[in-house]
């Protein structure tokens, strides 16, 4: 390796290794409890995968440039240079990683993997190594706000398209998908696709919130990518959007990792106060059906009801209740997935892996333990708030012949609303 | 327009969501030679602004993009 490179390589472990991240790299006893926890090495047991390992081969390089201990003796204290073999099993290991953090809740010392590799993307980054797709889904999504113009035509379009399903859906030919409108209490940052937008603005409607759409989607593979300033620039889209219309809150659609970005990190990267609430969208429904805003009908969804957490929603934004709340109002008969909330198996899609067609193998064998989880629960329906899960059980569901019916949680908020086009739906 | 342009590979994407139609022309780029193009057909409207974007960042061409009974169709042209 040219000692540029590795000047440049150890330079980004040297900017990134604060306190808490120091101490993992000396903490780890190789005790292997977060084998067990790792959905990825159990369904494929590939030693790549297994959570201690991902993070060693970063070990490996803080021995050997930060340790005295692993300066002189490397052999002896496995330090290791960032050569390109280690580089192409770090790139395995961390893009296919779907940063779960489920290992984190069983390690003792809850080392906190995902964290680790955040700092091995940074390192691929500068070695050029970066996943190129999530690197091309991040840049579209720039441009798409440096030239906002380009696209409004388009989008208003869309929006508009909705709006009738919309009117149809309430049957109420007043009912809109507002935009751009000034002094709206709440900012919806949907998904690009109209499924995200349709369900939410029914019940906005219904619910009467003074509420307006984003002109930017909620995804963030800048976030997958690894790339803190892409990720930044992706959520400060729609955070000025958010500042010229004057709201009082962005709400983020169901997507597990949106939420995520937009409530915990934007501060970080931005070194700016988070100037509005953050709530997800299934926060806003509970709390409809709660306040009787919208009135949901129990007799409507048919079969055994159950819930998959995503993992950035669930475990690492602690969003478990809400959902269970809003599902258990639309049915008597939820289940439970064994284990949940935050012992939850991963299902093995996030992280963008769904969209890194290099890891479709690896992907479909870490869904096990879920194929698991949903046949033991004989549920029909499955219930869930993430595109990247959904996708994901949705492929699992054909390959292994689950039956299910896949829902997110607002179309089954909607489906189970007295609403004149549902009604027809039914005739 | 799209009967005057040689098209190399087709991408039947109905049914997929955004930004899923995206993630699959760019998973589709690299199987045609530079100079050649894709025809991808989707039913999400949010592929009317995404796809655009991505050629647009990823320095490839879009030739086409239009709606057509209901469906989005474009035509991708690869530059690099």
């Amino acid at each position: 390796m040219e000692s540029q490179q590795l000047t440049t390589l150890t330079g980004v472990i040297d900017k990134k290794m604060n306190r808490q991240l120091k101490q993992y790299m000396d903490i780890c006893a190789r005790c292997a409890i977060c084998k067990d926890a790792c959905h990825q090495y159990v369904g494929t047991g590939d030693f790549k995968y297994l959570p201690a390992r991902r993070a060693e081969l970063i070990r490996q390089i803080y021995k050997k440039y930060f340790t005295k201990a692993g300066e002189f003796v490397p052999a002896l204290y496995e330090a290791r240079d960032p050569d390109e073999n280690l580089l192409e099993e770090l790139y395995e290991s961390t893009y296919a990683c779907t940063g779960c953090r489920r290992c984190m809740y069983y390690c003792p010392f809850s080392i906190d993997t995902a964290w680790i590799l955040s700092v091995a993307k940074s390192i691929l980054i500068a070695a050029g190594m970066g996943n190129e797709m999530l690197g091309q889904l991040a840049d579209a999504a720039i441009f798409k706000g440096d030239n906002a113009e380009m696209f409004e035509d388009v989008m208003i379009s869309g929006f508009k398209e909705i709006e009738e399903e919309v009117r149809q859906i309430t049957g109420n030919p007043e009912a809109q998908v507002p935009v751009g409108k000034q002094g709206a209490d709440v900012l919806y940052v949907a998904l690009a696709g109209a499924h995200s937008i349709r369900p939410a603005a029914v019940i906005f409607e219904e619910a009467g919130e003074n509420w307006t759409i984003s002109m930017f989607e909620a995804a963030n593979y800048g976030f997958f990518y690894g790339d803190a300033e892409k990720a930044r620039l992706i959520t400060k889209r729609y955070i000025d959007e958010a500042k010229r219309l004057g709201v009082k809150e962005i709400v983020v659609p169901e997507c597990g990792h949106a939420y995520r970005v937009a409530e915990f990190f934007y501060e970080a990267w931005s070194k700016e106060p988070m100037p509005f609430k953050v709530s997800h969208i299934l926060e806003k429904v509970d709390d409809y059906i709660k306040s009787g805003r919208i009135t949901v009908d129990k007799g409507i969804i048919q079969g055994k009801v159950t819930y998959h957490d995503p993992c950035q929603l669930g475990r690492n934004g602690g969003k478990f209740e809400q959902p269970r709340d809003i599902v258990k109002a639309v049915t008597d008969n939820f289940v439970d997935l064994t284990p949940n909330r935050e012992k939850q198996w991963c299902c093995g899609g996030g992280g963008g892996i769904v969209a890194m067609e290099e890891f479709t193998k690896t992907r479909l064998a870490s869904g096990i333990k879920k194929v698991e989880q949903l046949k033991a629960s004989g549920a029909s329906v499955l219930a869930c708030p993430c595109e990247n899960c959904r996708l994901q059980i949705e492929e699992l569901n054909d390959i292994h012949e689950l039956g299910l019916e896949i829902w997110q949680v607002i179309d089954l908020v909607v489906a189970a609303m007295p609403l004149p086009g549902n009604k027809k739906a039914a005739e | 327009m799209s009967d005057e342009i040689k098209v190399d590979l087709e991408l039947d994407l109905k049914g997929l969501l955004c930004p899923l139609p995206m993630v699959k022309v760019s998973q589709n780029i690299s199987k045609v030679e530079v100079g050649e193009v894709i025809r991808a057909v989707a039913t999400d409207p949010g592929a009317m602004a995404d796809i655009p974007a991505w050629a647009k960042s990823t320095g490839n061409e879009v030739l086409q993009a239009e709606k057509v009974d209901g469906e989005f169709v474009f035509l991708v042209k690869r530059v690099k």
